[in-house]
C-alpha cells in the first residue's frame, strides 16, 4: 500500500526535453569514439562519433548523464542548466566508478552498492588458450572455486562461489546471459564417476562473444533472481552493436593452439612385468626381475610353457625378450590441437543496433578418437521505436558435439586399462592389434578392454542442438516510470550414444548401445516496473523497482539401452535383442515470484537498497509453497561525505548487507513412489522384467509431504579503498552464511526398509574473506604496467545434519569405501574412508607378524577437499603496442584422493617404487611389545609389499595427497599493429599465448586440478581420469 | 479515479494469484506410480530372496566356506576374514530396502483380502530375516521395514527372532511362517500365478516350501533349544507336506537374458570381474578323498580335463584362468540360466537325518542321509548307474557309522557338498556343529586371523543413523545365539 502511495504520488510530473551536445575526450584531449551516453535511470542514450561529439535530446527533468567508454573510467556529470558539455574521462584499470550489471540485467554504479560484484572483462578472456568460459575465470575471482574434471575434451568444469552449502541440491551459481537465465547442467550418461566426462552447458557459450562478465558471489547480490542464485551468479553480457552512425564493425578472430599431457607421474624403468620379482605374463604389475637380468626358468624370463607377451608367442624353454618401454603410456596421448575461429559483426546507429556472431571450435583431444566441437551462431538486435518504446532481442544457435570414452574405474575404461600397463608391455602392438581377427578384444588382462579398444570401439558420443533467444520490450510511461516485460527462453536436446561393441569384455561380450536422450527447457519471463526520482527531497535519491517472475524449467531423459547385439559394426538399437535397461525420466516445475526494490540514495555518499521476493513453487507442499524472502544493505562513501579530498586516500567506502533466500525442493519429493526394480551392483545385476513379468518397488526415499523451504542467510560486510587518484585500489569483504532447513533426503537407518527420508534439516555455514587488489604502479605514455591480484579464505562447517546421524554420503554414484561425505564438524564433502590404526602418539601401528600396517580402521575421514586459502596476480604490462600478461594463482590446502597414484604405487610402475627395490623397506610407524608399550617398526619386508602398504585402490589414507599448487595459468604476448582508423583494416592483434606453462605441487605426484566428477558436489576424487594439458598457441583478430 | 485504478488492480491481481494455482499445480510424478498391485511386488520379493542369497553373501560364505580360493586380489578379502566394511549393500539394497520393505508393504496390502499373497510374503520374509539374523545375530526384525513407524528400528535378539517374544511384542520367524501357512487356506481375491516367479501360483508348493522352512529353521536350534526342535520337526513329519522331491525345491529361477542372469555366472564367468575366483584346492582334497569327483565335475569345470584349484588366502601367482576350475552349468548354468537353490530337497533330507540322530525325531537317519547324498547327486545331473556305483563303491562314506559326532560330521559334510552355489547354508550348518573341519586360510586377517568367522560384521551406514546397533560392533569371532 505505500508503494502503492510512492507511485500515485509521483504521477503529476510532466516531461519536457531539451538537446545537450558535446564532446568526450581523454587525459590528453583526444577525442573517444564510441563512448555510450546514458541518461541516469532511464535507457535514453547515445554514442559519440570518431570525432567524440554527441548530441542527446532528454527531458528537462534529466539530471546526470553517464558516460562509459572500454578502458576508461565511467562518469557521471551532472547536467544542470548547460546544454554543451565536454567530458574528460580518465582511462583506468580500476573499476570503483564503474556501472556494473547486477541482478535481472539492472545496472547500476557501482559506488552505491553494498556487496560487491567482481567483473571480467572481454579482454581477460581472449586469447588465452582455453575455449571454456569457466576454465577462463580460474584465478580472476576471489572467492570462486573452479576446478576441471581433466584435460580430456570437453570436461566439465566446476564452480562454487564462497563454498558449498547445499547437501542435497546444487551448488553452482545461477548462469544469467544477457538477463536471461540459461543452463549450466552436466548430464551424465554413465555414472557421476564413471563416464566420458560429459561438459557443462555453459562451455556450450563462445567466450569471444562475451563484453563481460559480473560475478555476483553472495546472495545479497542475487536475491532479485531468487532461489537459484542463492549460490551466486554468474551474470554475463555479450557483445552489441557499437551504436557508431552507419558504421558496421567486423571483427575475425581466430586461434589455434596445442595441448600436451602435462603432469603425468614419473615412472621407473628398471624393473617389468611379473611379481615378486618372477617374470609373469598375466601379471599387471612391473614388479618382475630387474631388466639386464639373466634370464632364468626362476625368475620367468625363460619360459616354462608356452605363452604369449606382447603378441609375440614363445614356445617352453625360451628367452622372453624383456626390456622397458620407458614412454610406452605417456605416448598413448596424442597432442591435442583446438582450432578457433569466431567471427563477430556489429552495427547500428543511435537508435539501432544489431549484433551477429558466428563462432566455431573444434578440439582434438589427448585421449585417441576424442574430439569436441563447437558451433554457434547467434544474431541480436535492439531498436529504440518511439522516443518511448524499446524493443530488443535476440536468438543463439549451439551445436556441440562431443566424442569421447569411458574413463573411470571399471573394466571398458581406457584409463583403468592404461594404468594397468607394464614398464615392460609393448603398447604400440596392443595399439596397432588392438583387436582380434574375430573383431574381439585384444589385451592380456581379463575384463578389461585394450584401452585402444575402449578408445576406438567403445565410444560415447554427444550431438547437442541448443537455442537460447530473448526479447525485451521496454516502455517509458514517464520520464520516472519505466515499465519493461522480458522473455527469454533456452531448450537443448542433446542425443547420446554409447556403444560397447561386441567382442568388448564389458556387456557380456555381445556387445551394448545406449540411446540416451536428454531435453531441457527454461522459459522465464521478467515483468519490470522501474521507478526512478532524483531529488525526492533534499539530496535524496529514489528508486523502487517492482517485477514479476515466471519460470518454467523442463527435463526428460530417455534411455534405450539394446543389449546382446548380433551383427558386428551396426550400432543401432535395432540391433538389440533385450531392452530391460531402457528407461525414461522426465519433470517439471514451476515458479511464480513477485519481488520489490527500494534503492535509496542521499547525496552520493550514503546508499540503502531493500529487496523483498515472494515465491510461489510448484515443488512444494500447497499448504507452504509461498514464501517471503528479503536483502537489505547499505553502503557509506567516507571520503565523499567527509570531503576528504586527500590525494592519498581518494575514495572510501564501507558496505554491509544482510540477505536470507529461500530455496523450493526438486519436483516429485511429496508423495509415495514405486518404479521398476533392479539388484546388485557394477559386478553383477538384475534387473525387472524377467521374461514377461516385472517387478516394482517402493522408493528407497520416503516422502515428506510437509516440506517447507529452505532458506540460507548472508551477513557480509567490506569496503573499497582508491589511493593515488585510483592507482592503487582494495577491496575487501568479510562474510558468513547459513544454511538453514535443508531439504535433504537424509539418510535413516537402511533396516526401516528405507535408506532416506526428505526433510528440513541440516544447518551448514561458510564464513570468509575475499580480497581483490588492482594497481597501476607504472603509467606513462609508453610504458604501462597494471596489477590485479585477489585472495580469498571460506570457512565451511557441517554443523548439523539430522539428529542423531553424525554423517551421511553424498548423492552421487562413488565406490564402496570411498564416500564423499557431510560430516558434523567436517568441512561439507569430505571423503570417508579407511586409516590405519595408530599408537597414542599418532604413529602407525605395524602388524608385528607381518611387517605390514595393521588392519585398517573403515569409516573415517582421510581427505578434506576444500582448499585452506587461494589467491591469484595478474599483471599486464603495456609498451607502446606490445603487451604481455600473466596469471598466476595459488592454491594452499586441500586433498585429493588419487587412484591413479594409488595404483602406480601398488603395481610398481611410479619412479619411486624402483628405487633400492632390491633392498629390504621398513614400513614408517610403531610395533606394538605389550604393555602399552611401543618400538619403532623394524620389519623389514620387500619393496612390493612395501608399496602395496601405501598404494592399492580403495579409500586408504595413503592414496591421500595435499593438493597445494602454484601455477602459471595464463601467459600472452600481444602485439598490436597500430593501423589508422581510416583503412580498411583497422586494426591487427596477434597473440602467442600458452596456458598451464607450468605448476608445482610439492606434495602431490600429479597435477591436483583434476576431478573425476567434473561439475558437481564430488570434489576430491581422482578415480582413474585423464591427466591435465598444457596448451600453447597463436591468434589472430582482425578488426574491419 | 484512484479508487477504481486500485480496486481493478486487485481484481486483476486476485485473478493472478489464483490462476497462479493451478499454473503451478504440476507436481504429479509423471515417472513413479503412487501405488502398485500385488503382481508386481511379489516378482520383486521372490527376486530379492534370490539375490541376497547368490549375489555377494553367496560369494563370499563361498569363499569363507572353501568351495572357492579367491585369485588375488579381487574378492581376496572374503578369503582371509577381512570382513570390515563388507555387505554393506547386502544390508541395505537386498535384505531390508528391497525385500524386506517390500514384503511389509505386500503383507499390508493383501492380508485382508489376499491372503494368497499375504501368505507367500509371510514365508519370504521369514527367510530374509532369518538370513539376516543368521549372519549378523541380532539385528532390526521386528520393528524392521516400516519406515517412519520406527525410524529407528530396535535390534532384536537371536533367541526373540527365531522363537518370539510376546513381552516385546515380537513374532517369532516360526510363528511368521506357520501364520503364512496358514494365510495360504484361505480365501483370496487375488491369487499369484505367471507373477509367482517361483511356484508359478502353486499354493501347495509354497506349503511344502514353508514346512521344510520350519525344518530350517528347527534345526538351527538344536544347540540351544532341542524340546522346541524336536517337536516342530515331529510335527513337520507327521505333517508329511515338505519339500520331499527335487521338483519341489524352492528355486528363485535366473534366466539367460543380460540382466536376468544368475549372479555368480556375470561375476564369475561372463562380467568384467570373472576369473577373480576358483575352486578351492581345500575343497578339491575333501572330495577327491571321497571318491566324490564325478559330481564334483558337475559344480566345477575340469579344463583339459584337469581340476585346477587354489589355495584359499594365496598370494603367489595363480593358474592361468583358462585352466582353472570355476562354477560348472550346476551352479551358474550355461549362459546365466541356473537357479538360485534356496530350501531343497537334499537338504531336508540331511535336516531329517541330522534331526533323527541328534533329537531322536521321527525316522532313521541313515536312510534320511542317503535319500540327502542322492537328491544332491540326482539335482547335480548324475545318471542314475553313477549314483549306484558311487554307493557300491563307496560304503563307508554313504553309510554312517561311530559315535554320534562321527555320524554328525558325516551327515554335515555330505550337506556341505551338496550346497555347493549355496554357502549361506554351509556356513550355518558350520557355526552350528563345527563341520565339515575346515583350515585356516593363509594369510588369514580380520578381528581374529585364528578362527573362522562365526557372524558377520554390522555395517557402518547403518550404525550411522541407527544408535540401537551395538557400538563398538561384536567382533567376528563371538558367536551368534544358536551358534557352536
Amino acid at each position: 500500500m505505500l508503494l502503492l502511495c510512492f507511485f500515485i504520488a509521483l504521477t503529476h510530473v510532466i516531461a519536457q526535453t531539451r538537446t545537450i551536445t558535446g564532446k568526450v575526450i581523454d587525459e590528453k584531449g583526444n577525442p573517444i569514439a564510441d563512448a555510450s551516453i546514458l541518461v541516469k535511470g532511464t535507457t535514453v542514450g547515445t554514442f559519440t562519433s570518431k570525432e567524440g561529439t554527441f548530441s542527446l535530446k532528454v527531458s528537462t527533468t534529466a539530471k546526470t548523464l553517464i558516460v562509459v567508454a572500454t578502458n576508461f573510467t565511467t562518469k557521471e556529470i551532472a547536467i544542470d542548466q548547460k546544454n554543451d558539455i565536454s567530458v574528460s574521462l580518465k582511462s583506468s584499470s580500476n573499476n570503483l566508478d564503474e556501472v556494473v550489471v547486477t541482478a535481472l540485467g539492472i545496472s547500476k554504479d557501482r559506488k552505491t552498492l553494498g556487496y560487491s560484484p567482481q567483473t571480467i572483462k572481454a579482454e581477460a578472456l581472449e586469447n588465452k588458450g582455453d575455449n571454456s568460459l569457466l576454465n577462463l575465470l580460474q584465478g580472476k575471482v576471489a572467492g570462486a572455486d573452479i576446478t576441471g574434471a581433466s584435460g580430456s575434451a570437453g570436461a566439465s568444469t566446476n564452480i562454487v562461489l564462497r563454498g558449498m552449502s547445499s547437501i542435497n541440491g546444487s551448488n553452482q551459481p545461477l548462469f544469467v546471459v544477457d538477463g536471461i537465465p540459461i543452463s549450466n547442467d552436466l548430464d551424465q550418461t554413465a555414472g557421476t564417476l564413471y563416464g566420458n566426462q560429459p561438459a557443462n552447458r555453459a562451455m556450450d557459450l563462445n567466450p569471444s562473444t562475451i563484453e563481460s562478465i559480473n560475478v555476483l558471489t553472495g546472495p545479497a547480490a542475487a536475491v532479485l533472481y531468487g532461489s537459484r542464485a542463492s549460490n551466486g551468479a554468474i551474470v554475463i553480457t555479450t557483445k552489441k552493436g557499437s551504436g557508431q552512425k552507419g558504421r558496421v564493425d567486423i571483427s575475425f578472430s581466430s586461434s589455434y593452439s596445442q595441448q600436451k599431457v602435462y603432469g603425468f607421474p614419473k615412472l621407473q624403468n628398471s624393473y617389468g612385468q611379473g611379481s615378486g620379482g618372477v617374470f609373469s605374463s598375466t601379471s599387471t604389475s612391473s614388479w618382475g626381475p630387474a631388466f639386464g637380468a639373466t634370464p632364468t626358468l626362476t625368475n620367468g624370463l625363460i619360459t616354462s610353457a608356452a605363452t604369449n607377451v606382447n603378441g609375440i608367442n614363445y614356445a617352453a624353454g625360451s628367452t622372453i625378450d624383456y626390456k622397458p618401454y620407458s614412454t610406452n603410456l605417456i605416448d598413448f596421448f596424442n597432442v591435442g590441437n583446438n582450432f578457433d575461429n569466431t567471427l563477430l559483426i556489429n552495427g547500428g546507429d543511435t537508435k539501432n543496433y544489431f549484433s551477429a556472431n558466428l563462432g566455431s571450435s573444434v578440439t582434438n583431444g589427448i585421449m585417441p578418437n576424442t574430439n569436441f566441437k563447437k558451433n554457434s551462431v547467434g544474431f541480436s538486435a535492439g531498436s529504440q521505436l518511439t522516443n518511448k518504446l524499446n524493443i530488443s532481442g535476440g536468438v543463439n544457435f549451439y551445436n556441440t558435439l562431443q566424442l569421447g570414452t569411458t574413463q573411470g574405474n571399471g573394466g571398458n575404461s581406457a584409463m583403468f586399462a592404461l594404468w594397468g600397463v607394464t614398464r615392460s608391455t609393448n603398447l604400440a602392438y596392443y595399439k596397432d592389434n588392438y583387436k582380434n581377427l574375430d573383431g574381439s578384444n585384444n589385451w592380456w588382462v581379463s575384463g578389461r578392454d585394450n584401452p585402444y579398444f575402449a578408445s576406438y570401439e567403445n565410444p560415447i558420443t554427444s550431438n547437442l542442438i541448443r537455442f537460447i533467444g530473448n526479447l525485451k520490450i521496454s516502455y517509458d510511461v514517464t520520464n520516472w516510470l519505466n515499465i519493461s516485460y522480458r522473455l527469454g527462453a533456452d531448450a537443448y536436446n542433446d542425443r547420446r550414444k554409447r556403444i560397447v561393441a561386441i567382442g568388448s569384455t564389458q556387456a557380456s561380450g555381445t556387445g551394448r548401445v545406449t540411446e540416451d536422450i536428454f531435453f531441457r527447457s527454461e522459459f522465464n519471463g521478467d515483468l519490470l516496473i522501474n521507478m526512478k526520482k532524483s531529488n525526492l527531497f533534499k539530496g535524496l535519491n529514489a528508486n523502487l523497482l517492482l517485477g514479476q517472475n515466471i519460470n518454467q524449467r523442463t527435463y526428460q531423459n530417455a534411455t534405450v539401452t539394446a543389449l546382446s547385439l548380433t551383427i558386428p559394426n551396426f550400432y543401432n538399437v535395432s540391433n538389440g535383442t533385450n531392452f530391460s535397461s531402457s528407461g525414461e525420466y522426465s519433470s517439471k516445475r514451476r515458479l511464480v515470484g513477485y519481488f520489490g526494490q527500494l534503492s535509496l540514495g542521499y547525496k552520493n555518499y550514503l546508499n540503502g537498497e531493500l529487496t523483498l521476493r515472494v515465491d510461489q513453487s510448484s515443488t512444494l507442499p500447497k499448504k507452504n509453497n509461498s514464501y517471503l524472502y528479503y536483502s537489505y544493505g547499505g553502503s557509506f562513501i567516507f571520503t565523499e561525505a567527509l570531503k576528504l579530498n586527500s590525494k592519498i586516500l581518494n575514495f572510501g567506502k564501507i558496505r554491509a548487507s544482510y540477505a536470507k533466500v529461500g530455496n523450493d525442493a526438486a519436483p516429485y519429493k511429496l508423495e509415495n513412489s514405486f518404479s521398476k526394480w533392479s539388484y546388485g551392483n557394477n559386478v553383477a545385476s538384475f534387473s525387472f522384467p524377467y521374461g514377461t513379468v516385472t517387478g516394482f518397488g517402493a522408493s528407497s526415499t520416503l516422502p515428506n509431504p510437509d516440506l517447507t523451504p529452505e532458506f540460507s542467510t548472508s551477513i557480509e560486510f567490506g569496503g573499497n579503498l582508491g589511493f593515488l587518484k585510483d592507482r592503487l585500489t582494495l577491496d575487501v569483504t568479510f562474510y558468513k552464511t547459513l544454511s538453514t532447513n535443508q531439504i535433504i533426503d537424509v539418510a535413516i537407518p537402511t533396516s526401516t526398509g528405507y535408506d532416506s527420508r526428505t526433510i528440513n534439516v541440516g544447518k551448514i555455514s561458510n564464513k570468509g574473506i575475499e580480497l581483490t587488489i588492482g594497481g597501476t604502479p607504472i603509467k606513462s605514455k609508453n610504458f604501462q604496467w597494471t596489477i590485479s591480484a585477489n585472495f580469498a579464505k571460506n570457512r565451511n562447517v557441517v554443523e548439523e545434519l539430522y539428529p542423531g546421524v553424525t554423517q551421511m554420503n553424498l548423492p552421487g554414484s562413488y565406490f564402496g569405501g570411498v564416500a564423499p561425505s557431510v560430516v558434523v564438524g567436517q568441512p561439507y564433502g569430505v571423503i570417508v574412508g579407511s586409516t590405519i590404526p595408530r599408537s597414542p602418539d599418532g604413529q602407525y601401528l605395524i602388524d608385528s607378524t607381518t611387517g605390514s600396517f595393521a588392519t585398517s580402521i573403515t569409516n573415517q575421514v582421510v581427505a578434506n577437499p576444500n582448499r585452506d586459502w587461494s589467491a591469484g596476480l595478474g599483471n599486464t604490462f603495456r609498451y607502446k603496442n606490445l603487451t604481455l600478461s600473466f596469471l598466476v594463482d595459488y592454491k594452499q590446502g586441500g586433498q585429493m584422493l588419487s587412484w591413479t597414484i594409488a595404483t602406480l604405487r601398488s603395481n610398481g610402475s611410479l619412479d619411486e617404487t624402483g628405487v633400492d627395490r632390491d633392498k629390504a623397506h621398513i614400513l614408517p610407524g610403531v610395533v606394538s611389545v605389550g604393555g602399552g608399550k611401543y618400538v619403532s617398526n623394524y620389519i623389514q619386508i620387500p619393496a612390493q609389499t612395501y608399496w602395496s602398504n601405501l598404494g592399492g585402490i580403495g579409500g586408504g589414507e595413503m592414496a591421500v595427497f595435499d593438493a597445494t599448487t602454484f601455477r602459471l595459468r595464463e601467459l600472452s604476448l600481444t602485439y598490436d599493429l597500430p593501423l589508422k582508423n581510416t583503412n580498411i583494416i583497422k586494426g591487427l592483434k596477434l597473440t602467442v599465448f600458452g596456458r598451464n606453462l607450468f605448476y608445482y605441487s610439492p606434495n602431490c605426484l600429479i597435477d591436483p586440478e583434476v576431478n573425476t566428477q567434473g561439475a558437481g558436489n564430488i570434489r576430491g576424487l581422482e578415480l582413474q581420469s585423464a591427466p591435465n594439458t598444457r596448451n600453447m598457441g597463436c591468434s589472430i583478430k582482425i578488426s574491419l | 479515479m484512484n479508487k477504481i485504478k486500485i480496486g481493478l488492480f486487485a481484481i486483476v491481481l486476485t485473478t493472478f494469484f489464483s490462476s497462479c494455482q493451478k499454473y503451478l499445480d504440476v507436481n504429479s510424478n509423471p515417472n513413479s506410480p503412487t501405488d502398485v498391485p500385488p503382481n508386481v511386488l511379489l516378482p520383486n520379493t521372490s527376486m530379492g530372496i534370490g539375490w541376497a542369497n547368490a549375489n555377494v553373501i553367496g560369494l563370499a560364505t563361498g569363499l569363507i566356506m572353501q568351495y572357492n580360493a579367491a585369485i588375488p586380489t579381487q574378492w581376496q578379502s572374503y578369503d582371509v576374514y577381512a570382513l570390515d566394511g563388507s555387505f554393506g549393500n547386502q544390508w541395505n539394497y537386498e535384505i531390508y530396502n528391497g525385500c524386506l520393505n517390500n514384503l511389509v508393504l505386500l503383507i499390508s496390502k493383501t492380508n485382508s483380502t489376499s491372503p494368497a499373497y499375504s501368505g507367500i510374503a509371510k514365508i519370504q520374509k521369514a527367510y530374509i530375516m532369518a538370513m539376516a539374523t543368521d549372519l549378523w545375530g541380532d539385528v532390526p526384525y521386528s520393528q524392521a521395514g516400516q519406515g517412519l513407524t520406527y525410524p529407528q528400528p530396535r535390534f532384536d535378539k537371536q533367541e526373540d527372532i527365531y522363537k518370539g517374544n510376546s513381552a516385546l511384542g515380537i513374532q517369532g520367524l516360526i510363528d511368521l511362517t506357520k501364520e503364512g501357512l496358514a494365510d495360504l487356506d484361505k480365501a483370496s481375491v487375488l491369487t499369484p500365478s505367471s507373477d509367482d516367479l517361483v511356484y508359478g501360483g502353486s499354493l501347495v508348493k509354497w506349503k511344502r516350501a514353508a514346512n521344510s522352512l520350519l525344518l530350517k529353521l528347527a534345526i538351527q536350534l538344536t544347540n540351544v533349544d532341542k524340546p522346541t526342535a524336536k517337536s516342530l520337526i515331529n510335527s513337520v513329519i507327521a505333517g508329511n507336506l515338505y519339500i520331499n522331491d527335487n521338483s519341489l525345491d524352492l528355486n528363485v529361477p535366473f534366466s539367460s537374458s543380460v540382466s536376468n542372469q544368475n549372479p555368480a555366472y556375470v561375476r564369475d564367468i561372463s562380467g568384467s570381474f570373472k576369473n577373480n575366483e576358483c575352486l578351492s584346492s581345500r575343497f578339491l582334497t575333501l572330495m577327491r578323498s571321497l571318491n566324490d569327483t564325478v559330481r564334483l565335475a558337475k559344480f566345477y569345470t575340469k579344463p583339459n580335463n584337469v581340476f585346477t584349484a587354489y589355495t584359499n588366502g594365496n598370494n603367489t601367482t595363480a593358474p592361468t584362468a583358462a585352466s582353472r576350475s570355476v562354477y560348472n552349468t550346476y551352479v551358474v548354468g550355461t549362459t546365466g540360466e541356473a537357479p538360485a537353490r534356496l530350501i531343497t530337497n537334499f537338504q531336508t533330507q540331511f535336516i531329517l537325518a541330522e534331526a533323527a540322530l541328534v533329537l531322536g525325531t521321527t525316522g532313521d537317519a541313515n536312510t534320511y542321509y542317503q535319500n540327502g547324498i542322492k537328491a544332491s547327486m540326482k539335482l547335480a545331473g548324475m545318471l542314475d548307474a553313477e549314483i549306484n556305483n558311487y554307493f557300491t563303491t563307496n560304503p563307508t562314506v554313504v553309510n554312517l557309522a561311530g559315535t554320534q559326532d562321527d555320524q554328525l560330521k558325516q551327515i554335515i559334510t555330505q550337506k556341505y557338498i551338496a550346497w555347493t552355489g549355496n554357502g549361506y547354508e554351509s556356513y550355518n550348518d558350520y557355526r552350528r556343529t563345527g563341520y565339515p573341519v575346515l583350515t585356516l586360510p593363509l594369510n588369514a586377517a580380520g578381528d581374529d586371523p585364528t578362527s573362522v568367522p562365526k557372524r558377520f560384521p554390522y555395517i557402518a551406514t547403518e550404525g550411522n543413523s541407527n544408535p540401537n546397533q551395538p557400538n563398538p560392533r561384536v567382533k567376528t569371532n563371538v558367536k551368534v545365539w544358536w551358534g557352536q
